[in-house]
């Protein structure tokens, strides 16, 4: 209602021509629009075409603040191009002594430079001489977030954690997306099946370090929790598989474990018989080899005896167990040496 | 021992990374790894389920512990039991003394199975792993008196507790138990008596728990004091 009125009225004013800029308007012919309100804050544009020293105007626009911060990153941005062409010529001198390539000269070059120079009979890193691309050395500032207004780029810049809060509100987004989905797959009477879900069987979420390196901020383990719990959750939709790439850039893949594992190939001994031989296994302080034959008929040799050679029925059961799979202890045959031992008995 | 060696190789020089980045815990494995599944039916089993068998397929696993066996003698409770018997990390003294007190129970059984007559041979159990299975179940006891102190008074308030603690609870008694003789018996003599009686529901464990439930019953006035 009072909205109504509100807007009556301002039409009504302009309709008598009256209001705060009238005579201004008046010179300039400008056409008010009848659905726009005018608001007396927002008149920089009216400023502009009106003052006759731009200047001074965007002068006293910017703030104390501003200004400081606007002559520190002049002052930070000079200091490390200064740096940086120091180093870059430090670095074809370099190359010029130790009588290298100098467009070629890398880092791990320069290090070995370095060290060759001024050797240093140090421990601590830090104590000896480097030379560090001054990138590394110090630490990057920010780039304004703001305009020149002191109006924040980021819509949630105040949150003190823009991007983190904007990976929330991402979350509940695709959630919403996700439940209109599943509403209209059910409005088609099709039940979202389990190629609807997303696997996670094969991922594992990203920890805290790599989600602050990806929102390139800081964030507390409280936060990192409720992250975790809302992705959580996100993930049991029943059609989560739609928002699969929002979801795979917080996760990552689990190796599989048999990629790396190499069995050995057994060798053949005279009697064309399959065996394997393991050198120097360690157990403690006991080094033994352990070597199991195939087709055989479940003979047993520790140390050129039989299995009654240990007492205690705990590395009996132990011996066995290497073979006991898929009941191979019966065509296999397997003998162990210890080869060194201080004072405990070991075999297999 | 091929796998131990790649462990020590490939594994652990990246498990050392791992502990300098993150934060401390008290085992050589982080907790992503998980247990080893030592024994044949229970592998048989991950194998019919595919879920289960994918996420292991994915995950690192822990190195089987020395007492780990898929021999078919090895029994997870009988394990424990053998633990709790351990004194001073004597594990060969305490195997070989459950080993007898079941080779007793086996001929204190064997004699009663021979001394009845025929008709009422059936009803007998003889095997020793059965009788123990039963003579802990029944020996678990329900509830627990626990010292809770109000207005300056403590009060034996009883409270229920978890399935491990009574487990625990009913076995260490058995233990105790037997422990309490004459220096001329053998422990595994009186353990396997006492194994037999808690099996029929009496001895002295059976009591000592009747006891405790007789304690518990007289103090449920205070069994408020748990929450308040």
């Amino acid at each position: 209602m009072t909205v109504l009125i509100f807007t009556r009225f301002t039409k009504m004013r302009n309709l008598m021509n009256i209001d705060n800029f009238g005579t201004v308007r008046g010179l300039l012919n400008i056409i008010q629009r009848s659905d726009v309100i005018s608001k007396s804050y927002s008149t920089d544009a009216i400023q502009q075409i009106i003052s006759d020293k731009p200047d001074k105007f965007s002068e006293r626009k910017i703030n104390k603040a501003m200004k400081v911060y606007l002559e520190r990153s002049r002052e930070y941005k000079q200091f490390m191009e200064k740096q940086i062409a120091e180093y870059n010529i430090g670095k074809r001198h370099l190359a010029k002594i130790m009588g290298e390539d100098p467009d070629n000269f890398t880092e791990a070059d320069i290090d070995r430079a370095i060290t060759y120079l001024f050797p240093s009979g140090l421990y601590d890193k830090q104590a000896k001489p480097m030379m560090i691309d001054p990138t590394k050395m110090y630490e990057t500032r920010k780039e304004a977030e703001f305009d020149e207004a002191g109006r924040p780029h980021h819509f949630l810049f105040y949150t003190l954690n823009p991007n983190y809060y904007e990976v929330l509100h991402e979350i509940v987004g695709s959630l919403n997306r996700l439940d209109k989905i599943e509403d209209q797959m059910l409005a088609k009477k099709i039940q979202p099946s389990s190629q609807d879900k997303l696997d996670i069987v094969e991922s594992q979420w990203i920890g805290k370090p790599e989600l602050e390196k990806i929102l390139g901020e800081e964030i507390k383990d409280k936060d990192f929790e409720y992250f975790i719990k809302s992705m959580d959750r996100l993930i049991q939709h029943p059609v989560s598989k739609h928002a699969e790439s929002f979801i795979m850039k917080f996760r990552k893949k689990l190796l599989f474990i048999n990629q790396h594992l190499v069995v050995p190939k057994p060798e053949y001994d005279s009697d064309n018989r399959p065996f394997i031989l393991v050198e120097k296994c360690a157990r403690k302080n006991a080094r033994g080899q352990v070597k199991v034959i195939g087709n055989g008929s479940g003979k047993i040799t520790i140390n050129g005896q039989d299995i009654t050679s240990f007492n205690d029925i705990q590395c009996r059961e132990q011996s066995l167990r290497s073979q006991s799979r898929d009941n191979a202890y019966k065509k296999l045959d397997s003998s162990s040496v210890l080869i060194e031992s201080s004072d405990r008995t070991t075999g297999s | 021992m091929f796998i131990g060696r790649k462990f020590n190789s490939l594994i652990l020089s990246s498990l050392r990374c791992n502990l300098e980045n993150s934060f401390q815990f008290y085992s050589v494995f982080p907790p992503n790894y998980i247990k080893p599944i030592y024994k044949k039916d229970e592998q048989e089993a991950l194998y019919q389920e595919e879920t289960e068998l994918k996420q292991f397929s994915h995950s690192p696993v822990q190195p089987a512990k020395t007492n780990n066996t898929c021999s078919e003698f090895h029994d997870e409770l009988i394990r424990k039991f053998t633990n709790y018997i351990m004194r001073k990390g004597d594990k060969k003294m305490a195997r070989k003394i459950l080993d007898e007190t079941f080779e007793n129970i086996k001929i204190k059984k064997l004699n009663e199975y021979y001394n009845t007559p025929p008709e009422y041979r059936e009803n007998i159990i003889l095997d020793p792993k059965v009788i123990f299975y039963q003579a802990v179940e029944n020996c678990t006891p329900v509830l627990e008196l626990q010292k809770i102190s109000r207005g300056g008074i403590a009060y034996q308030v009883p409270i229920p507790m978890n399935e491990n603690r009574a487990q625990f609870l009913s076995m260490n008694w058995i233990i105790r138990t037997a422990q309490n003789k004459g220096n001329a018996e053998k422990l595994s003599d009186v353990l396997a008596k006492e194994i037999i009686d808690a099996a029929k529901n009496q001895g002295r464990v059976i009591k000592k728990k009747y006891d405790l439930h007789k304690q518990c019953e007289a103090n449920r006035a205070y069994a408020h004091y748990r929450w308040l």
